[in-house]
């Protein structure tokens, strides 16, 4: 029993944290008024990136180049939405369709169909004394981005409850208005949180092909970047809520993997499509329940126009 | 210049940007020379071999290619109009995706399961798809009035709980196709003949019924939008639902009209797909048509034959990309380029702004045009 605990906790903690950094990413964009539907195209950037770049340099370097790469993506959704004014669902998801068919196209055209050629993962830090805990010690032997996953959320929430530029942050996405008549730039403020969440994507992205997998498959994120919005949303906004939620998801996914082959016949009654369909479900049933109360930042996925003030 | 071609502008200078950064993709990694040839396949992959034709080839170096481009034009057309009526009356559809699989599983669920004459089989297996499209869409609407869930986030959700349901459970469980001759196939049953689309140019082409269908949809979907009142009002909450309101409209039964009509829309795509080429529900419907949609509705302006000009163009080009792998570019290229045209034409202000510098006097340009 310990053994199934603990084995559960290990594979979650290994898959939770690119769907953390992207939650968080759609957090910070939306607390700031913009919306996030261009995370999955960041994350596929941000990965595809690492992969390539891993093949010539140290992978922690890498992962780096794959958070430029989400936030250069991030760049244009920024020029867009920010300072052209356009529909931020729409360069958002025109973001996700380059991403999709670019990502292919290079893959296919580089590589071959079998993704790339496989790197050096990451790391994995085994923290001594803790591995030969019972359950605990699948804290132990992950890579780097797993314990920043477990830090950065509460970091981030304080930085947006207990500091003046979370404030001016939050208050950007609910009253733009109110933020420009002390003097401060609308623009600049949202376009730090457009960059941040591009950074934060690409590092989800990153995670996926330095640390889950070794290589950048064809279909990496596969959906992971619109589950973060459930995530974000299930989280009602906030940077812990949604880390707690991406966390749940990726337990979930754990266990049904985990049911998939020690308990056929459990899967046999409840079938796995329905517990694929779940985290979304879960999160519907949430929205519903909200209604006109939703969390969601007032001025979201509104332009902010100088002269409307 | 007039205003309705001003408005047209930024669409076909994205696209035509499109095709030039593409172009120019392929003759820095490759070839200049290969760049031109792989536009010149793509071109007679999608609307045939004209010199090849003419040069005494048969028939079918014409209608084969043409069948292939109709087939998606067809589906991407329908998708493409679920986006634009949705936009109509203010709601971003990106449901589209999940409504066109719950609309292929209905279709490929009456054309197997239900028997019925010829005459009767093809419209109930439409039939079958619309109702299912508009009920998945009909969720997305009735959260946004009556709870004020943005469909934006509730059409994502949407999507995805069809495709866990549809292709992880259904189309693998209950629904899966009995065994033929000792091979376990995946995906449903075989669909009835009587349900399959019939063919219009023979069995050279895949040409089939699907093509008129959509074309049909899409005028109708036209005029119902220019010349009935019902049309007019939906365009009236489009363009303001509380001056629509204060002026007694109905505004969340036009919503719920509007989106369920995006739904039907997006579920005859899927019963095209299943009808007319697939034949059954498959293990996965693998191509994103219903995404695709977007792309097509923005760049043909939201207009409902805009974003038939649009899928017309893209079924072309996409239909030749096959072609393109001879010359070593991969079939994903007109993905690529529908991406970037999408992405261009989502810089609509800035191509707007550059036009009224060139050509407007700067008197007439005090306004802003809103996308």
């Amino acid at each position: 029993m310990l053994d199934v605990l603990h084995s559960l906790l290990f594979s979650t903690l290994d898959a939770a944290p690119a769907l953390i950094f992207a939650a968080l990413g759609a957090v910070l964009s939306e607390r700031a008024g913009v919306i996030a539907v261009g995370m999955e195209g960041m994350m596929r950037v941000g990965a595809f990136c690492a992969a390539v770049a891993a093949l010539t340099m140290p992978t922690p370097l890498a992962v780096v180049m794959g958070m430029l790469a989400g936030a250069a993506l991030a760049g244009v959704h920024g020029f867009l939405s920010i300072r052209w004014r356009s529909d931020q669902v729409v360069s958002g998801i025109a973001l996700n369709l380059v991403a999709l068919a670019g990502g292919t196209f290079l893959l296919e055209s580089l590589y071959g169909p079998n993704g790339t050629p496989p790197i050096q993962q990451l790391t994995r830090w085994n923290i001594p004394g803790l591995s030969s805990v019972p359950v605990l010690g699948a804290l132990s032997g992950h890579s780097a981005p797993t314990y920043l996953a477990l830090l950065l959320p509460f970091a981030f929430q304080g930085l947006l409850t207990r500091t003046p530029l979370g404030l001016r942050l939050r208050a950007v996405g609910d009253k733009p208005q109110a933020v420009a008549t002390l003097g401060l730039s609308v623009p600049g403020l949202r376009w730090g949180a457009v960059l941040g969440s591009g950074l934060l994507a690409g590092l989800g992205g990153a995670v996926l092909s330095t640390a889950v997998l070794d290589r950048f498959e064809q279909h990496t994120p596969a959906g992971l970047g619109f589950m973060a919005l459930a995530a974000m949303v299930f989280g009602r906004w906030t940077p812990v809520g949604a880390f707690l939620a991406a966390t749940f998801f990726a337990f979930g996914n754990a266990l049904r993997i985990g049911l998939v082959s020690s308990a056929p016949g459990l899967v046999e009654l409840i079938p796995q499509g329905v517990l694929l369909a779940l985290p979304y479900l879960l999160t519907l049933v949430v929205l519903t329940l909200q209604g006109q109360r939703s969390s969601a930042p007032a001025a979201l996925g509104t332009p902010y126009e100088q002269e409307s003030r | 210049m007039p205003e309705r071609v001003r408005q047209m502008l930024p669409s076909v200078l994205s696209v035509l940007l499109a095709l030039g950064v593409c172009w120019a993709l392929i003759a820095l990694t490759m070839e200049p020379g290969t760049a031109t040839d792989a536009y010149l396949q793509m071109l007679w992959g999608g609307i045939g071999n004209w010199p090849a034709y003419l040069d005494g080839a048969a028939a079918t170096v014409i209608t084969r290619p043409l069948g292939e481009s109709a087939m998606k034009a067809a589906i991407l057309t329908l998708t493409g109009l679920s986006v634009a009526v949705a936009f109509k009356v203010g709601l971003f559809n990106i449901g589209a995706q999940g409504q066109m699989l719950l609309g292929a599983l209905a279709a490929a669920v009456v054309g197997a399961q239900v028997s019925l004459p010829g005459v009767l089989h093809v419209p109930a297996a439409l039939l079958g798809a619309a109702l299912a499209g508009a009920a998945w869409a009909g969720i997305a609407g009735l959260l946004r009035i009556y709870r004020g869930v943005h469909e934006v986030i509730s059409t994502i959700m949407l999507n995805w709980v069809a495709l866990s349901l549809v292709d992880n459970w259904l189309v693998v469980g209950p629904l899966r196709g009995a065994a033929e001759g000792g091979q376990s196939i995946t995906g449903t049953a075989e669909i009835q003949a009587t349900a399959v689309l019939p063919r219009l140019l023979g069995e050279g082409s895949r040409l089939n019924l699907g093509f008129p269908l959509a074309l049909v949809a899409a005028l109708a979907v036209w005029v119902w939008l220019t010349r009935t009142r019902s049309g007019f009002e939906t365009r009236a909450v489009g363009l303001g639902a509380e001056a629509a309101r204060a002026a007694g409209i109905p505004v969340a039964r036009r919503m719920g009209m509007a989106m369920a009509l995006a739904g039907a829309m997006a579920g005859l795509a899927g019963a095209v797909l299943v009808l007319g080429t697939e034949g059954r529900y498959p293990g996965t419907l693998g191509a994103p048509y219903g995404f695709d949609g977007i792309a097509i509705a923005l760049i043909g302006n939201n207009h409902p034959l805009g974003a038939t000009v649009s899928a017309l163009f893209f079924g072309v080009l996409r239909a030749g990309g096959t072609r393109m792998q001879l010359l070593g570019v991969h079939k994903s290229f007109p993905e690529l380029i529908q991406g970037l045209a999408l992405l261009f034409v989502a810089g609509r202000m800035v191509w707007l702004a550059l036009l009224r510098r060139r050509n407007v006097a700067p008197a007439a340009s005090a306004e802003v045009p809103r996308a």
